[in-house]
């Protein structure tokens, strides 16, 4: 009952007319930035951040709870019309929903899409809203030692789960590692690799480095490669309301997606992709035709989509609560707390209620005004999408350089920006993840601090982090997720010897390319 | 056009490059005199990352000569268009403190806007001069932020400051 008190309240200062402005606001720019072919939610909260600078801190974060949600919704639309999934979970959503819209369904696809994002965004915040305190509660029971094997865990799940080669994820969350260490020491005040620039005691900007790949590396990207590719928009046309059939074929995927995505977007496991593809996989399983998966079935629209944004929630529940960030999303939802001088876990709950279940209630909210800006509107979305590349790409970078620049008010992050920039662009030919990078850069001074506090109590005895049930059982993971696929990988190269490894056949699967048809 | 074989090399760049950051953080750290009397000093996790980048490269030049790498069969890409948007980007961020956030916004979107195949040169500047002027005014104005204005147009605006 606590909690639905707490809920209440938040309600309270969710539906202040000021706090409300700012909700629809939020959904509104959330939508319409993560409409914009190449920008997937992660950059659009990254690029929005200089626009909340002169808010309060609950009100900022209410605004923050909109784009979050409003950039799901518009990611989905451009995969429909476009092909061109600006985030790793609308790579499964593209398949169909762009098959659909081929056909002329697009309508049906961007219907089915929206109304499961909301039936699937409403219940899993609903769940996010019983889970986050039990997740505080167990929060309370974490020393140090657990925190650390905590962060390990989700570092690990982060890299292996994405891209193609482990070799190319831990490289990129090595980098994330290595970007972590400039900058002031938090427990000595040392000095580390700062090389004599005093812009970078400060430490590398997790925006700024969030940008530089997201935006920046994209976008050379994009322009190395627009000249030899062929985009294909289709108007939407016909009846722009589901049948019968559509309705009956979409309301179990719509559930089948939230029960998927929820529990594992709370898991350290990396966001929406796992349950997208799981969704996916699930429905052609239970679907009367399978044979039209991947031909245009509203089932695998509907349930990824549901899975997708039901994930968006559930990845909420270890930030809010543990301070946990297991998405690139969430890595800068972090670095904007951070930018408030707030630390998510359980003091934020004791300390700040109303902003956190401010945030929490604006969900619900937020995600009642985007079925209405994303069924009668969808129209104008998709005007948005005529908007001529050459301008298009200019406007991301000129945005782009206007948050990193604001961050500080000065010159050196947009160096920065432009070497992280170049850096993203040969990640992204060599077909390397960038999120894992994104995640370390957080992550890794947050856990090297728990390390340090961890032997600190047990006066230097390394011991503590297999003596503690928790934090050994954590670690213990780890290393199967990283020395598992390792040893799977010997055994089968060992049993098909000669019988031609596959070359590129991991690439093909791979979910972290963001432009799977070429 | 690129081809399977350069895209090893690029992995096989990237491999060096990780092993040559994780020699620089080691000799950095080594350089670096201690402070703190910590259990854990503020060395251990530079040492331990420099470590992993040194593993990582290794990797990653085995994965380059005898692995599978992305786009095996090779990657068209225009580099010329790359290498005018990175030119764009680094004149905006050299002249942004002199020129100020409008004509140095205004060049980095033109920049980009011919990279992609904007040929109307007039009407790119246009627009990215309406864009870096309703930027300015509404991050300087509406939200209390502060895009330079340039130290030119600082000293032109106010000669007596001498």
């Amino acid at each position: 009952m606590d909690t639905l008190a707490a809920l209440g309240h938040g309600f309270l200062v969710a539906l202040t007319p000021y706090n409300l402005l700012w909700s629809a606001i939020g959904v509104t720019v959330g939508t319409a930035v993560g409409v914009l072919p190449g920008i997937g939610p992660a950059l659009t909260v990254a690029l929005l951040l200089p626009v909340t600078y002169g808010l309060e801190p609950t009100s900022a974060f209410i605004m923050f709870a909109g784009i979050y949600y409003g950039a799901m919704y518009g990611g989905s639309t451009t995969s429909i019309l476009l092909n061109a999934p600006g985030e790793s979970g609308s790579i499964v959503t593209a398949i169909d929903g762009h098959a659909m819209a081929r056909q002329g369904r697009g309508a049906q696809a961007l219907a089915t899409a929206a109304i499961g994002s909301f039936i699937a965004g409403t219940i899993a915040t609903a769940a996010l809203t019983f889970v986050a305190p039990l997740m505080v509660k167990m929060a309370l029971l974490f020393g140090p030692a657990e925190y650390f094997a905590l962060m390990v865990l989700a570092l690990t799940t982060v890299t292996a789960v994405l891209g193609s080669s482990l070799a190319r994820g831990l490289a990129s969350l090595f980098l994330g590692l290595a970007l972590g260490l400039v900058g002031i020491d938090m427990q000595t005040g040392q000095a580390r690799l700062a090389f004599g620039v005093p812009e970078l005691l400060d430490g590398i900007d997790t925006v700024v480095v969030a940008v530089g790949l997201f935006a920046v590396g994209e976008t050379l990207y994009v322009a190395s490669r627009h000249r030899f590719e062929t985009e294909e928009i289709y108007a939407l046309k016909g009846s722009k309301w589901m049948s019968r059939e559509d309705w009956s074929r979409s309301w179990k995927p719509w559930l089948r997606g939230t029960l998927l995505g929820f529990p594992i977007g709370t898991l350290p496991a990396g966001g929406s992709e796992i349950p997208t593809f799981l969704s996916y996989l699930v429905e052609k399983r239970l679907a009367k035709k399978p044979e039209e998966f991947g031909k245009g079935a509203i089932e695998a629209v509907a349930g990824p989509e549901a899975a997708n944004n039901a994930s968006a929630a559930g990845v909420l529940a270890p930030l809010l609560s543990l301070g946990l960030p297991t998405s690139a999303t969430a890595a800068i939802m972090l670095a904007a707390f951070q930018q408030y001088g707030l630390q998510p876990g359980p003091t934020l709950f004791d300390n700040n209620p109303e902003l956190v279940w401010g945030m929490i209630a604006s969900l619900y909210i937020g995600n009642v005004l985007l079925l209405v800006l994303n069924l009668p509107l969808v129209g104008f979305w998709v005007k948005l999408l005529l908007i001529p590349r050459p301008w298009l790409y200019a406007g991301i970078l000129v945005f782009s350089s206007l948050g990193a620049y604001t961050l500080n008010n000065n010159v050196i992050d947009l160096v920065i920006l432009w070497v992280i920039g170049l850096l993203g662009f040969g990640m992204r030919v060599l077909n390397v993840p960038v999120a894992p990078c994104v995640v370390g850069l957080i992550l890794g001074p947050l856990a090297e601090q728990q390390f340090r506090r961890a032997l600190a109590i047990s006066q230097g005895d390394p011991s503590v982090f297999l003596t503690h049930p928790i934090s050994a059982a954590l670690l213990i993971i780890a290393a199967l997720l990283v020395i598992g696929p390792m040893v799977l990988r010997f055994r089968s190269n060992g049993a098909g010897k000669g019988a031609g490894n596959g070359t590129g056949k991991g690439d093909s699967a791979s979910p972290s390319g963001s432009h799977p048809a070429t | 056009m690129t081809t399977g074989r350069s895209m090893r090399a690029g992995e096989a760049v990237l491999g060096g490059g990780l092993i040559a950051l994780g020699g620089l953080i080691a000799v950095e750290t080594m350089l670096t005199p201690s402070v703190g009397r910590a259990v854990v000093g503020p060395a251990l996790f530079p040492y331990l990352i420099s470590g992993g980048l040194v593993l990582v490269g290794l990797s990653l030049l085995r994965e380059a000569f005898a692995g599978a790498v992305a786009h095996a069969e090779g990657l068209e890409l225009d580099l010329w268009a790359v290498a005018l948007v990175a030119a764009g980007l680094a004149v905006q961020f050299l002249l942004l403190d002199t020129l100020g956030w409008i004509p140095s916004t205004t060049i980095l979107f033109a920049a980009v806007s011919r990279a992609f195949g904007g040929r109307r040169l007039v009407v790119n500047l246009a627009i990215g001069l309406a864009l870096a002027a309703f930027t300015f005014v509404a991050f300087n104005y509406g939200l209390g932020l502060n895009l330079p204005e340039g130290s030119i147009v600082e000293r032109l605006t106010s000669p007596d400051a001498e």
